[in-house]
Order: structure tokens, then C-alpha cells, then sequence
């Protein structure tokens, strides 16, 4: 019987329905938990590039709290981003971005000033780059330096250039080794950012 | 008579997997776990339960289904229960332990590729009873796991001054003078390479001696 050929096909087939309805029952047993995991993710990342808000001792419940009290959630004034608010005035943006990276999707949080110019911070809350390579973008080193940087008017409003050169006021450095990320995550930030400016600036103008 | 042979082949087994044909320094599998976890302890021990439930047990499901099992699609077969292990664990994580889950990142995935669990399941699994390779499986696990636990304590120590996350005295204290460079890619490599000659130049010696 081992010999047919047909045999193969069907044990293959049965044993592969098998493995994959007990991983797919305790996926669907975890998800929800898994998916209360990645709200959280978010809303820490939202909180770390709004300024003030955020706290490494922070409990993920505190943190949670925080960003309930604190952080508004997208309105027309904002063109999708999340605000803080000081007496009804916005005092920052935190706007959320996602694309396409050089493995998997990369998703963030960029923030953003007040003036709707200035960038303070940008954080990561999903990514699958290559381990210390595309993934440094995870790291303080890249990541801090998106504080106070001027998002130009151009088609480009930010630009990750190489680390051999000059920056600019709108200008960060790109991780040496991780060309795909760079250039994948250049595009992620610039489609969100231009996207909300042009939003963003027309609802300033009807005021 | 039988359980006499019996004992003979588990103490065999431990000795092989442990010492004699040790994954990590002997065979030098599974290397890219390795250099990429040991930098924290806390990340090299659910690195090491991780591999341990999805080596022993992944070699008795293969030995479960070894009469069964066509020869020409015993590879898929294999790695298809691997992979379940592994998503079994990876799904646990995420759920339970999100923090750990992204230091890990990828490489609790990469166990479905580590060479020791296919190797294990193809050498042994496949030709020998449930317990006996759910035992290979085991030992080969705790094998990988004392070394990859070696390197480290070391590095963490020499990286950070802490053991677990907790200052260790002297070494966080300000006469030490930390070796960034431990917790840092590079610091694998060292710590590796070091260790495979050490335990490797011990091996030889014990060998030279008994002849």
C-alpha cells in the first residue's frame, strides 16, 4: 500500500488538515488576546512621539489609561492623526503611517509639532526587517533623529539620505547595510506625511 | 536483559548529545540562534524552552508516524510538524508574553530552520521508538541549551554588569569597565569561537588520555 503512488498525496494531504486545525483552533482561541497586544503596541507608540505622555516605568494598564485620558482620537481637524490637547487646542500630532517594508509590512507613529512642520519623534509598533540591519530602525540611534526636523513644502518631505553625507534640515541618515529599508521606509513616511499636509492644510485654510 | 540495554542507550544518548556530539560545538548547528539571542539571559532561556519543546516533541511525532510515513515525503512530513511546534510557541508568546515576543522577533520562526531539530528527526526520529526519540530530542536540546546559557551569562555579564537583568556586584560597579562590544553582534562570534576551543581542546585531551 506504501507503494502507491496516490497513497503519498492523500497521507500528505491528511496529515497537513490535521497540524493545521489544531494550530488554527489555538490561533483562534489566542486572538483576541493577541489583538488587545497589538492595540497596546500602538497606543505606546502613539504615546512615546506625543511629548510628555510617556514613561518607561509605566505599567502597560497606566499606559493604556494614559492614552485614554490624554490622546484624542482622529477628528476632522486632525486628518487622521491622533492630538494632544491643552484646553481644546491641539499641542501635537501623532500620525499614524504603515507600507510595505523589505520583509513585511512596517507600521508607526510619526510625531508632529503643533506648527504641523516640525517632527518630534517617530516610533515603530510592527516590523519584520532584517535583524540588525533594516531592524535598527527600532533603535534610539536612528530613531532620534526625527527630533525637530522640518518637513518641506517639495514632493519629498523627508528624505533618509546616505550616512557618508551632509544632512540637511529635512534630511536623517540611513542605516549602512539596509538600502530596501531605507528606501521602503522613505516612502512609507513621505505618502503619510504629504497625504495629511495636503488634508491637514486645507482644513486650516477653511477656518 | 532488556531494560539493562535499555539504560545503556539513554546514558549513550545523554552522553552523545551533551558532550560527545554536542549540537552547538561538535556538529556547530543551530549557530544562527545562537550568536542571535545569547546576548540577555532571560532571552536565551525561553530561546532554549522553546527549542527544547519543539525538538523532543517534534522527534516523537516524527517517530509516532515513522511506519506510516511515505520515504519519499518524509521531509515535508517533518518539517510540517516542526513548523507546528514552532506556531504553537510562537502564537503562545505573542499572546502571553508580547515584550518577549518582539525581542525574540523572528527567530523563535527561524527554529522551524535550525538545523538540530531536522537533523534529530531525520538521524534519529525517523528509525527509532517515541520515547527513545523524544529522549534524543531532549538531551540534544539540553546539549544546545548549556552552551547557548554559557555564552550568555558571559556576555551579559561582561556586557552589561547584570545577570538577569539585575547589577551583579563588581561588574556593575564602577571598577568594571564594560564590554559593549559582548552584548553587540561581534561579541557572538568571540564568545563562540572561544568556547568551541575550549571545550573542544578538552575533548581532545580526554581522548589523548584514554588511549
Amino acid at each position: 500500500m506504501h507503494q502507491k503512488r496516490w497513497f503519498s498525496v492523500v497521507y500528505m494531504f491528511l496529515v497537513t488538515a490535521f497540524f493545521s486545525s489544531i494550530v488554527i483552533g489555538f490561533a483562534q482561541f489566542t486572538s483576541k488576546t493577541v489583538q488587545v497586544n497589538e492595540k497596546l503596541a500602538f497606543e505606546k507608540a502613539v504615546l512615546t512621539v506625543l511629548p510628555g505622555l510617556y514613561s518607561d516605568e509605566a505599567s502597560r494598564l497606566e499606559l493604556h489609561r494614559t492614552f485614554i485620558e490624554r490622546v484624542t482620537e482622529p477628528d476632522d481637524l486632525s486628518a487622521g492623526a491622533y492630538t494632544l490637547r491643552e484646553n481644546g487646542k491641539i499641542v501635537a500630532y501623532a500620525l499614524p503611517m504603515s507600507g510595505q517594508g523589505f520583509w513585511a509590512p512596517i507600521k508607526g507613529v510619526i510625531g508632529i509639532k503643533a506648527d504641523k512642520k516640525t517632527t518630534t519623534a517617530i516610533a515603530f509598533y510592527e516590523q519584520n526587517e532584517t535583524p540588525g540591519l533594516g531592524a535598527e530602525i527600532t533603535k534610539p540611534a536612528f530613531k532620534s533623529q526625527f527630533e525637530g526636523k522640518v518637513i518641506s513644502g517639495s514632493d519629498k518631505p523627508l528624505s533618509i539620505i546616505r550616512p557618508s553625507e551632509e544632512l540637511g534640515s529635512s534630511e536623517v541618515h540611513a542605516i549602512a547595510g539596509a538600502t530596501q529599508t531605507s528606501v521602503r521606509l522613505e516612502k512609507i513616511i513621505n505618502t503619510a506625511l504629504s497625504n495629511w499636509q495636503s488634508q491637514v492644510d486645507i482644513k486650516g485654510a477653511e477656518e | 536483559m532488556s531494560a539493562v540495554r535499555a539504560e545503556s542507550e539513554t546514558r549513550k544518548t545523554v552522553v552523545e548529545a551533551l558532550w560527545r556530539n554536542n549540537p552547538i560545538f561538535k556538529q556547530v548547528l543551530g549557530i544562527c540562534s545562537t550568536l542571535a539571542v545569547t546576548n540577555l539571559v532571560l532571552n536565551t532561556i525561553v530561546m532554549c524552552v522553546a527549542l527544547t519543546f519543539t525538538l523532543s516533541l517534534s522527534a516523537a511525532t516524527v517517530s509516532i508516524l515513522r511506519k506510516l510515513t511515505p520515504r519519499n515525503i518524509r521531509m515535508m512530513v517533518e518539517t510540517l510538524i516542526i513548523a507546528f511546534y514552532v506556531i504553537i510557541v510562537d502564537v503562545v508568546l505573542k499572546a502571553y508574553w508580547p515584550d518577549m515576543s518582539t525581542n525574540l522577533g523572528p527567530y523563535v520562526g527561524l527554529i522551524i530552520t535550525n538545523c538540530i531539530v531536522m537533523g534529530r528527526c531525520e538521524a534519529y526520529g525517523n528509525t527509532n521508538p517515541p520515547v527513545p526519540a523524544f529522549l534524543d530530542g531532549f538531551f540534544n536540546a539540553l546539549g544546545y541549551s548549556f552552551v547557548l546559557l554559557i555564552i550568555a551569562t558571559l556576555r551579559e555579564l561582561l556586557g552589561m554588569g547584570t545577570l538577569l537583568g539585575y547589577p551583579m556586584p563588581y561588574f556593575s560597579g564602577p571598577y568594571w569597565d564594560r564590554w559593549i562590544m559582548m552584548v553587540m553582534p561581534p561579541g557572538a562570534f568571540f564568545m563562540l569561537a572561544v568556547l568551541t576551543w575550549v571545550l573542544r581542546s578538552i575533548q581532545l585531551a580526554r581522548e589523548e588520555k584514554s588511549k
